[in-house]
């Protein structure tokens, strides 16, 4: 039987001395600065001009005559110059043009136009780029051609929308600051076992089951927190605060059992941070996958955190429903039920 | 002696281990040790270091499961009810370990609470322990004898019915020493039964109602220190005479045999005696003799 009045006792006295600690205190309140201050200094909108590089061997006069505004073609040397900076993302997409080209046209014949997009344009800027080129050349014949288009996706093809910098790097700064926690707490856990205060609580009527709700209640208390102070900030709570709020308690829980596990591995204060950064690495990986759509491989999906950061990621730069997150929210519910109850099962085991 | 007594004003038992064993891999740091501590009794546990004297009070707070054996408190078997006697007692540490960053008073408003007690008079209590006007100052600026104090202010501030205190002296000044003396006499006063361990012979015969002689893990000898004294001591007279020479010289007359009247008869009318004592075994020369080990 737990009992709230003791819980309560430990959540404040850990609390208190989560703050006492300056070094903790003082990277905590930096942290949340930091990602603000970078999140704020990001471009907050994404350019409107479109940038098309095109290659033709004989440039015909309409495409030197195009200069509509939020609209820049330019000419390249060749078509692996075309490929390439499309592929560095120069360039929303490439345009290459046969040599036979305005033959062809002449003849009512069938050209065959190349064009190439980088890994996450989207569908409409795809149209787009091929609704021009067949007005292009529409202009340029006089009459209506039949062309022959095709599309090639340097790199992974994905169909997304287009998101500001700042937004893609808003889910890995809020994951930074959940799991940041991971140490915090790992840290007042090590403190109690290393200084002998644990031996002093446990003589007590404390049960050891109120012992680990407490820190729960501290740990989960302290990232979510932050994790939704951050995110009310920055505008990621106005999409779908409800779904925000569950996948940032579910993440604050996950910090929570991880910490467990770290105070568990680690002996002192040198140790939690040894631990705390590996873990803290391989948490913040499938970040990546947003700041760099497309780029990563399956396996990251191995990695719990992936789960609430493509969950913030879909709900705050998508608008994503709560039946497109939930297989999200279940797996990441899943693997804290797994954490937490492998993290108390070790500190059991260290605290006797 | 005050505490709750059977029928025949025969103290009630507030401690009783029963073939308590307890070992680390190969090493039996408790070696099937069975004793009885009666309620408002001062029982002294004395031992060197390694004797086992933690590793019991580990078991008899419910710190450590025993291996064999059980132990009561209160009647109440630890190994089973633990959670049904944690609030009658108090557990000094030997090592000090308070929360550091925490003030005095804030380290113990938090045990009251975890004690369930609302009405708690915090200053009165620092007073008691000599830390009075102390209370707000953060406990890692506190001397090790103030630390102590504050432990020893920690194990008490529930009112336990059982004190256990391990090696609450060790290593400080006088003036501290003697104050948590103080306390542990207060405490039995009140009709707290206390369970303490040291190695300080001079503190266990001055504080003890009965001492137990505690090595390699098994109870030696158990008994009040005035009988262990008659039983393994010896009394004797230890004299300084002055001789023709001029020189001094010790002469001994053991108080214990049938020729100390002549012995001492003979000294006085025949010898010129400078200086004269009675000596009384201690607690540490009887250790000594049992054992065949110092305490230290």
């Amino acid at each position: 039987m737990m009992n709230p009045h003791i819980i309560s006792a430990l959540v404040s006295k850990d609390l208190s001395l989560f703050f006492r600690n300056r070094f903790i205190a003082v990277i905590t309140v930096l942290g949340i600065v930091a990602y603000l201050g970078m999140y704020f200094a990001m471009p907050g909108s994404v350019d409107e001009t479109l940038e098309i590089a095109f290659y033709a061997p004989v440039i015909p006069p309409v495409f030197n005559q195009m200069k509509d505004s939020g609209l820049e073609l330019r000419a390249l040397e060749s078509e692996r110059a075309v490929k390439e900076a499309v592929k560095k993302g120069e360039y929303l997409s490439g345009i290459v043009l046969p040599t036979e080209l305005m033959q062809k046209l002449v003849a009512g014949q069938k050209p065959t136009i190349n064009l190439y997009f980088g890994p996450d344009v989207p569908v409409e800027s795809k149209e787009a780029v091929e609704a021009l080129v067949t007005e292009l050349l529409y202009l340029q014949s006089g009459k209506q051609v039949a062309l022959s288009i095709t599309e090639h996706i340097l790199g992974p093809d994905l169909v997304g929308k287009q998101i500001s910098l700042r937004d893609r790097i808003r889910p890995m700064f809020v994951v930074f600051l959940v799991m940041f926690e991971t140490f915090g707490l790992a840290n007042l856990i090590t403190e109690e076992v290393e200084r002998g205060t644990i031996r002093a609580l446990l003589v007590t009527p404390m049960s050891i089951k109120d012992l680990f709700v407490a820190k729960g209640i501290t740990g989960i208390c302290l990232a979510l927190s932050q994790g939704v102070l951050f995110m009310a900030i920055v505008g990621g709570m106005n999409a779908r605060p409800l779904v925000m709020l569950v996948a940032l308690f579910l993440g604050a829980v996950l910090a929570t059992g991880v910490s467990f596990i770290v105070a568990t591995m680690a002996r002192d204060f040198m140790s939690v941070l040894g631990w705390g950064v590996i873990v803290f690495i391989i948490l913040i990986i499938p970040s990546m996958s947003v700041l760099f759509p497309g780029t990563v491989s399956g396996w990251i999906r191995a990695i719990p955190s992936y789960y609430l950061i493509e969950t913030v990621h879909q709900a705050t730069n998508f608008r994503a429903s709560w039946h497109q997150v939930g297989s999200n929210l279940l797996t990441l519910l899943g693997i804290d039920l797994v954490l937490i109850w492998v993290g108390i099962a070790a500190l059991r085991r260290k605290a006797r | 002696m005050n505490g709750n007594m059977k029928g025949d004003d025969i103290p009630c038992n507030a401690i009783v281990a029963d073939e308590l064993t307890h070992w680390y891999g190969e090493l039996v740091a408790v070696d099937h040790i069975s004793f009885n501590v009666a309620e408002g009794e001062i029982l002294g546990f004395l031992g060197p270091n390694g004797a086992g004297k933690t590793t019991t009070i580990r078991m008899l707070t419910g710190q450590l499961k025993p291996k064999a054996g059980k132990a009561t408190l209160l009647g109440i078997d630890i190994s089973k009810n633990v959670d049904r006697v944690q609030g009658d007692i108090g557990v000094c540490f030997e090592e000090t370990n308070l929360y550091e960053q925490m003030s005095a008073t804030e380290n113990l408003r938090l045990f009251a609470r975890l004690f369930g007690m609302h009405r708690f008079d915090c200053d009165a209590l620092l007073e008691r322990v000599g830390l009075g006007g102390r209370g707000k100052d953060r406990v890692e600026t506190y001397s090790k004898g103030m630390k102590q104090r504050l432990m020893v202010a920690r194990s008490i501030i529930n009112r336990p019915r059982i004190l256990f205190l391990d090696e609450p002296t060790v290593g400080l000044d006088p003036t501290s020493a003697e104050s948590i003396r103080n306390i542990i006499l207060q405490e039995r006063e009140r009709g707290a039964t206390v369970f303490l361990t040291t190695h300080d012979m001079m503190e266990a015969d001055k504080l003890s109602d009965r001492v137990a002689f505690m090595n390699q893990g098994k109870i030696v000898a158990l008994d009040t220190p005035h009988n262990l004294k008659q039983q393994h001591g010896r009394r004797a007279l230890k004299a300084k005479i002055s001789t023709n020479s001029g020189k001094l010289e010790d002469r001994e007359i053991s108080l214990d045999t049938a020729e100390t009247p002549d012995a001492i008869h003979e000294l006085f009318s025949r010898e010129q005696v400078v200086t004269i004592h009675s000596e009384e075994a201690s607690l540490k020369d009887i250790f000594i003799k049992i054992t065949g080990r110092e305490l230290e």
